[in-house]
């Protein structure tokens, strides 16, 4: 039988996403290996991201200052929002460095199926701001699926009446694929959005 | 292709053995009951995971067992790969599909190895519910086409998501979902307009050829037109579902403007099956210039025997065929090349020769 402490950190690591009960037991076993210093500056780690990251208020993103870092960078371009489901989508983008506009995180999309509708995501913030003035162009960054495309529909038609150009993330072929292995979607997806050369 | 051998474990009836085949022509036989469309349902199910028989995977597993495995060895382009399915019953429901060992997608599973059926119990084409023909319609498409059944999952999904918010009684959000139901309702009925047409077209070409009494079946594809959901809004907002699209589309066999079930006698009914089976087959090759597998259950006395000859005789030279009957004398056309017959008795093959 496990010791009770160990079997506790086991079952809460087994609650985390993407770990198994099996790696849980192996992380679990492998944090007991390490020193207590070690161990503490995880814990510390753990319990430092929950006191000191919250929301930004303007664009959801976490952030540990008000307003965030993006937020708050005066060479971003404030007229132009890209809208992302969910906060771990923002370093993606910020990775390519060919993004120079600021953000909105919704909160999730989507999916009448699990009870959220438009009222469970932030998309009247993103309104608010678009309404304040300065905006010129929001980029509907959600996922490719069906509710992130659903998403972006319901974002597009709610900002239709207002003075802002909306545009949403080109969908094609990957870079260095073939176009064999392309599924009818993404390859329709991809001749809609074809552009001259 | 070539479907070299195959095993199977709890699959209905069967014995837990291999089975190796010819590369041209199998012919099954036995007495009733032995398991003759168990093995041919085995080699649909190893393809397609599913049944040709029954919609009910669960009636596939053998009694009280919680599981099912059909794996086989198919050769084709040249090379050998080892197909196996996995089914687990009960609350989990898993499904394993792997190539070579390695777990895959179901759409690239499935189009791996392209098998064809008849049998009488897919006379459900015409008797059966109108979902029997959408599924006719739609196995068809993704024989040849292999990015279908992904546009049919993804009009699943927003099918699903649009009736749980007509449920849910809050539209605040629906023009969004109208918009996508449309955009993905569109591949699915672009392609069952067009499959409809060549099918019908080749039907007609085949059944002329030989010269069937029955020459005026129509097959007409009526598409439930998604274009106008603001018309319906109100209708749709008391049902609470959707009430148009792919999900209630018609494809219609008549014979003078009457349903070819009502109209055809059994023998007959079976004629049509087989020879929309025939269609099916020629619309694959066309795409493909490959022969695709066919499985022929329980040649009877009801169909006509002299055209089935014929229809075999031009299956394109290395078409595999499995065939079952309950009277050998029915295959004898099969019989006179190459082949191996097969005796089956109660689950397992007793005795297998090449002939002549």
């Amino acid at each position: 039988m496990t010791a009770p402490p160990l079997a506790n950190l086991i079952n809460e690591l087994s609650k985390l996403p993407g770990v198994g009960g099996k790696s849980a037991s192996r992380i679990a076993y492998y944090i007991l290996k390490r020193t207590t210093g070690e161990a503490e500056s995880l814990a510390n780690a753990i319990a430092d991201v929950k006191a000191k990251i919250f929301r930004c208020s303007t664009c959801n993103n976490m952030t540990d200052v008000e307003p965030c870092a993006i937020c708050s960078d005066p060479r971003r371009d404030a007229g132009v929002i890209c809208v992302v489901e969910e906060a771990f989508n923002i370093p993606t983008i910020e990775q390519t460095r060919d993004f120079h506009g600021v953000f909105h995180v919704l909160l999730g999309a989507l999916s009448p199926l699990k009870g959220v509708g438009p009222q469970d995501i932030d998309v009247a913030g993103l309104l608010k701001r678009v309404q304040s003035g300065g905006v010129r162009e929001v980029i509907v960054a959600t996922n490719p699926n069906v509710e992130g495309e659903a998403t972006a529909l319901y974002i597009a038609q709610q900002l239709h009446s207002l003075e802002v150009k909306t545009t949403r993330l080109a969908f094609g072929l990957p870079v260095g694929g073939d176009l064999e292995y392309a599924d009818q979607v993404t390859m329709s997806k991809a001749l809609e959005g074809r552009r001259e050369i | 292709m070539i479907l070299r051998s195959i095993a199977t474990q709890a699959f209905r009836n069967l014995a837990a053995e291999e089975v190796a085949f010819h590369e041209h022509v199998n012919i099954v036989v036995g007495r009733n009951g032995q398991g003759k469309t168990n093995l041919l349902e085995a080699i649909y199910f190893l393809a397609t995971t599913k049944s040709f028989r029954t919609s009910r995977v669960a009636s596939l597993f053998s009694f009280g067992s919680p599981s099912t495995f059909v794996s086989g060895q198919l050769h084709r382009f040249g090379v050998d790969k080892m197909l196996s399915v996995g089914l687990e019953t009960g609350e989990t429901k898993r499904r394993a599909l792997l190539i070579n060992g390695e777990r895959v997608p179901l759409a690239v599973y499935v189009n791996t190895m392209s098998v064809f059926a008849y049998s009488a119990a897919r006379l459900d084409i015409l008797r059966g519910a109108p979902e029997e023909r959408r599924r006719f319609l739609d196995r068809g498409i993704a024989s040849i086409d292999p990015g279908y059944l992904e546009a049919v999952s993804r009009y699943g999904r927003v099918l699903r998501q649009r009736n749980a918010l007509l449920a849910s009684g809050s539209a605040s959000s629906l023009a969004a979902w109208d918009a996508e139901l449309i955009a993905s309702a569109a591949p699915l009925q672009r392609g069952r307009a067009a499959y409809a047409e060549a099918l019908a077209s080749s039907f007609a070409a085949i059944v002329a050829e030989h010269g069937y009494h029955i020459q005026n079946v129509s097959i007409a594809y009526k598409p439930s037109a998604v274009d106008d959901l603001a018309r319906i809004r109100r209708d749709e907002l008391r049902a609470h579902m959707s009430l148009v699209g792919p999900q209630r589309d018609v494809l219609e066999f008549s014979v003078d403007g009457r349903p070819a079930a009502e109209v055809l006698s059994g023998g007959e009914q079976k004629m049509v099956v087989l020879f929309l089976k025939f269609a099916k087959l020629d619309l694959f090759r066309r795409r493909f210039d490959e022969p695709a597998v066919f499985l022929l259950d329980d040649v009877d006395a009801e169909l006509d025997l002299e055209i089935l000859e014929q229809l075999l005789v031009k299956l394109p030279s290395r078409t595999q065929v499995f065939a079952t009957s309950a009277k050998e004398r029915f295959l004898r056309t099969l019989e006179a090349g190459p082949h191996r017959r097969l005796v089956i008795e109660n689950g397992r093959v007793a005795a297998t020769n090449d002939l002549p």
